[in-house]
């Protein structure tokens, strides 16, 4: 080797050490990878929603039920009821729609043991995690109400002769 | 009118942005300064331009002038005046104005500064700025236009949302908004170095207090914003992993990534392709960022293409990154680097094991926010990824974050004796070892909890021995500790600082490891007199009132006393207040406080008609406020490290100043 080699033995060396180092970079990126791939992999695995709207919720409702949801929809602000049943435990219901202009199929959601949301409003965009009976009545998971944030509240029309767009409530 | 006046400004500013784009290029281009020199000016101008409309929007706030939408949504006669005020960004269409307000003021201060050294950079930095300007001056002028007029004048306006109410509502997006702007300023220097091939790391040391601004602001939008969720929101909790949250936590974690790889840049001039992709990611994270934030694309079931500026944002981005991707695929030879890392165990290296993690949190957290978008797109179905998902992948990931927060300050550029490196852990891993072992004798047996402390709790201690390390080596010197220091601070701002920052982020995460898995909560009705125990909390129903307050305010005020271990401690009035107008409730907790733990209580529900019960929720939320010290020590360290030294500019522009001239360090 050493008649055939006119360069410094020494850089070679370096250059060497630098071309396994860079591998060994290479292969320990790609094993760390691979290991944030199985994180990612096993927290998804079982754990994602379907997310469905209402339409689509009763399109698909014999294959839908008993699954973890979360479906979106617009509140119907006098369906939303709250039941205190006992010390322990209390009821919240109401129907979301698709469309609150031109209201379809309504799904009717139970929340139990949870507050009634601030912004859970006439109109207000729900996004409820849980799962249906095969009655329709769809059973919010713990902690699984989400109304839209607040900035959805400017959305609301003005109808118009000087009458707000949201009536005073009776107090 | 005074709106035509406003819209006529933005137009104009509109107009004065694409002037001021076209005059620098033409100016590069044919070799005039006086036109790349007017372009400047152009950018100068438009602040004033866009602030005059923005102070047309004020006054019609002010002026309760209820024939501009925009106002009508967000004001009504009765808010106070400084509510009137910040209503500007309480709204879509005006929170885009004050961005533009925000970018402008940014331009404006860029171009102001002295442009002695790095004068070849200019027209670029004035073409990407203007570009950014322009398109958003055009989407705030001609699509989301804070000026429409209603056809009927409502005697009276909606009045801003209660829930936006909040002191850190009103702060919290000023300070992302900055933060978000900030970003434009490295990126459009990013991108005339690498026009003009000027490569070195000049770029990086002109905006790099720019970048530190912008990344301090974006910190504080993200921490305000998570004590707002606490106070107001009433859930007990600060952070959802909700998708707009996560909107500006990404250009976060990628401005984060930026701001520890310049640094090898700097030290050992390699990894320039990489600070270049960052730089670029940064940005093009930032607009996608405004574009979720304002419009909810992804909590709607509505896909990204059905909202109305969603096309334009696209393009946009679109378009910016495939600029740069030109630009960065151009220059690869002169981004390319010779050096190379010698040593798994260098400070270069663990600068990149540190971008490795903060980029795997961000693919992390990017593939689980648009999951609806891409799932739709794969299976036809869309599907969706709650909190827990991103907890159980993220949480190992931030976990060997926090550890190499301690270790990496150890470790040295080339190489690092593992020996020496062995040594100096052993202690504080001891000394650890002990502590946690006292907090498993106290009685805590979650290890995954046990686990996370210790990495912090060691983290901590070998960022405290940094400390101690440099201001004993002052000391021997003969100054006092003190003075020792105030010196090891302000000679190596941006080292300490840095450290600072660190004992900031460990401190939250010990906040947030105690709060994510020690967190208790009930909800219970209760009689008058009754009370509820919790841990070692008692708490007893004194009785509800219910009373008019200020404005159109109906307050229901529970009383109730908190005991701790049988002791009396605190009366607390959890309330709900009704804003009778909207019918827009809001639940206001009262807390209990200490280092220790919050007794966060919520009045939940209480009916009139039978005014003897009341629910209420309860949370105890232990370790809380260590998440919010943590964020209070974490922005004292970033202005440490942001501060301005008067006798380090001098030499770093000096130093940039031989590098523009080419001579090199």
């Amino acid at each position: 080797m050493a008649d055939t080699s006119w360069t410094n033995t020494g850089e070679e060396a370096l250059l060497d050490k630098s071309k396994s180092n860079r591998w060994k970079f290479i292969v320990g990126g790609l094993l760390l990878v691979a290991a944030i791939g199985y994180l990612v992999v096993n927290a998804m695995s079982g754990s994602t929603q379907l997310y469905k709207t209402v339409d689509e919720f009763y399109a698909q409702q014999a294959r839908l039920i008993g699954r973890d949801l979360r479906v979106s929809g617009y509140v119907i602000g006098d369906t939303v009821e709250y039941t205190q049943i006992d010390a322990a435990n209390s009821r919240l219901e109401f129907d979301i729609v698709d469309n609150p202009a031109a209201p379809g199929q309504r799904l009717h959601i139970v929340v139990l043991n949870e507050p009634v949301p601030d912004l859970l409003q006439d109109h207000a965009q729900a996004l409820v995690e849980g799962s249906a009976d095969g009655n329709g009545v769809f059973t919010a998971n713990p902690g699984g109400l989400f109304l839209k944030c607040p900035t959805r509240y400017e959305e609301m029309e003005y109808e118009g002769e000087g009458q707000p767009a949201v009536q005073p409530a009776d107090y | 009118m005074i709106a035509d006046l406003g819209f006529f400004a933005l137009v104009i500013a509109f107009g004065v942005s694409i002037y001021a784009a076209v005059a620098a290029w033409y100016g590069n281009r044919v070799d005039e300064p006086r036109w790349v020199e007017s372009g400047r000016n152009a950018v100068i101008l438009v602040f004033p331009l866009v602030a005059l409309s923005a102070g047309t929007i004020i006054m019609s706030l002010l002026n309760n002038d209820f024939s501009i939408e925009y106002v009508w949504r967000v004001s009504s006669i009765d808010m106070p005046t400084y509510l009137k005020v910040t209503s500007l960004w309480g709204g879509q269409a005006g929170s885009l104005l004050f961005w533009n307000l925000l970018l402008a003021l940014f331009a404006a201060v860029v171009m102001m500064r002295k442009w002695r050294v790095d004068r070849e950079f200019m027209p670029y930095v004035i073409i990407v700025i203007s570009m950014t300007q322009v398109f958003f001056l055009g989407i705030s002028a001609f699509i989301e236009n804070p000026f429409t007029r209603m056809t009927v004048i409502p005697p009276d306006g909606n009045g801003l949302n209660p829930l936006l109410r909040h002191p850190g509502m009103i702060i919290h997006p000023p300070m992302l908004y900055l933060g978000f702007v900030g970003f434009v300023i490295p990126y459009s220097f990013a991108m005339a170095a690498l026009l003009t091939n000027k490569l070195d790391d000049r770029w990086i040391r002109t905006t790099r207090r720019w970048t530190l601004v912008a990344w301090l602001f974006l910190s504080l939008g993200l921490i305000l914003g998570g004590r707002w969720a606490y106070d107001v929101l009433g859930w007990g909790g600060y952070w959802a992993w909700d998708p707009v949250e996560n909107a500006s936590l990404m250009p976060w974690l990628a401005g984060t990534a930026f701001l520890h790889s310049v640094m090898i840049q700097e030290k050992r001039n390699m990894f320039k392709m990489w600070n270049m992709f960052l730089i670029v990611m940064t940005y093009c994270l930032v607009i996608l960022g405004t574009f979720v934030v304002r419009s909810g694309v992804i909590s709607s079931v509505h896909s990204f293409a059905q909202s109305a500026i969603g096309p334009f944002f696209f393009a946009f981005i679109v378009i910016m990154f495939l600029f740069s991707a030109y630009w960065m695929t151009k220059r690869r030879e002169d981004l390319a680097t010779e050096n190379q890392i010698n040593s798994f165990l260098s400070r270069e290296a663990a600068f990149l094991y540190n971008n490795f993690l903060i980029m795997a949190i961000l693919a992390v957290v990017f593939l689980f926010t648009y999951y609806p978008i891409f799932s739709e797109l794969f299976t036809g179905e869309k599907g969706f990824v709650g909190a827990p998902v991103y907890e159980q992948a993220t949480a190992p990931l931030f976990a060997a974050l926090l550890l190499l927060m301690g270790v990496a300050p150890l470790t040295m550029w080339y190489k690092t004796s593992a020996k020496r490196l062995e040594m100096s852990l052993l202690w504080p891993a001891v000394a650890t070892t002990v502590i946690v072992g006292v907090i498993f004798a106290l009685g805590i047996r979650y290890w995954a909890a046990l686990l996370g402390m210790w990495i912090v709790i060691f983290s901590l201690i070998l960022t405290l021995i940094e400390f101690w390390k440099g201001t004993r080596a002052r000391m021997k010197r003969g100054e006092n500790v003190l003075t020792a220091y105030g010196h090891l601070l302000s000679r190596n701002r941006r080292r300490y600082g840095g450290y600072w920052i660190h004992i900031g982020v460990l401190v939250m995460a010990f906040g947030i490891i105690g709060t994510e898995v020690f967190q208790q909560q009930t909800q219970l009705n209760l009689q008058n007199g009754e009370s509820l125990t919790m841990g070692n909390y008692e708490m007893v129903f004194n009785g509800v009132e219910r009373f008019p307050g200020p404005d159109d305010l109906l307050i229901t005020e529970a009383d109730v006393d908190v005991f701790y271990n049988g002791r009396f401690v605190k009366n607390l009035n959890p309330r709900t207040e009704l804003y009778t107008r909207t019918g827009q409730p809001m639940t206001i907790p009262a807390a209990r406080s200490t280092i220790s733990e919050d007794f966060y209580v919520l009045l939940v529900n209480w009916e009139p008609t039978s005014s003897t019960e009341a629910t209420f929720r309860v949370y105890v939320n232990p370790l809380i406020n260590w998440v919010w010290a943590g964020g209070l020590i974490f922005v004292i360290g970033t202005l440490i490290a942001a501060w301005p030294d008067p006798r380090k500019e001098k030499v770093a522009e000096a130093k940039r100043e031989r590098m523009a001239l080419g001579v090199g360090d």
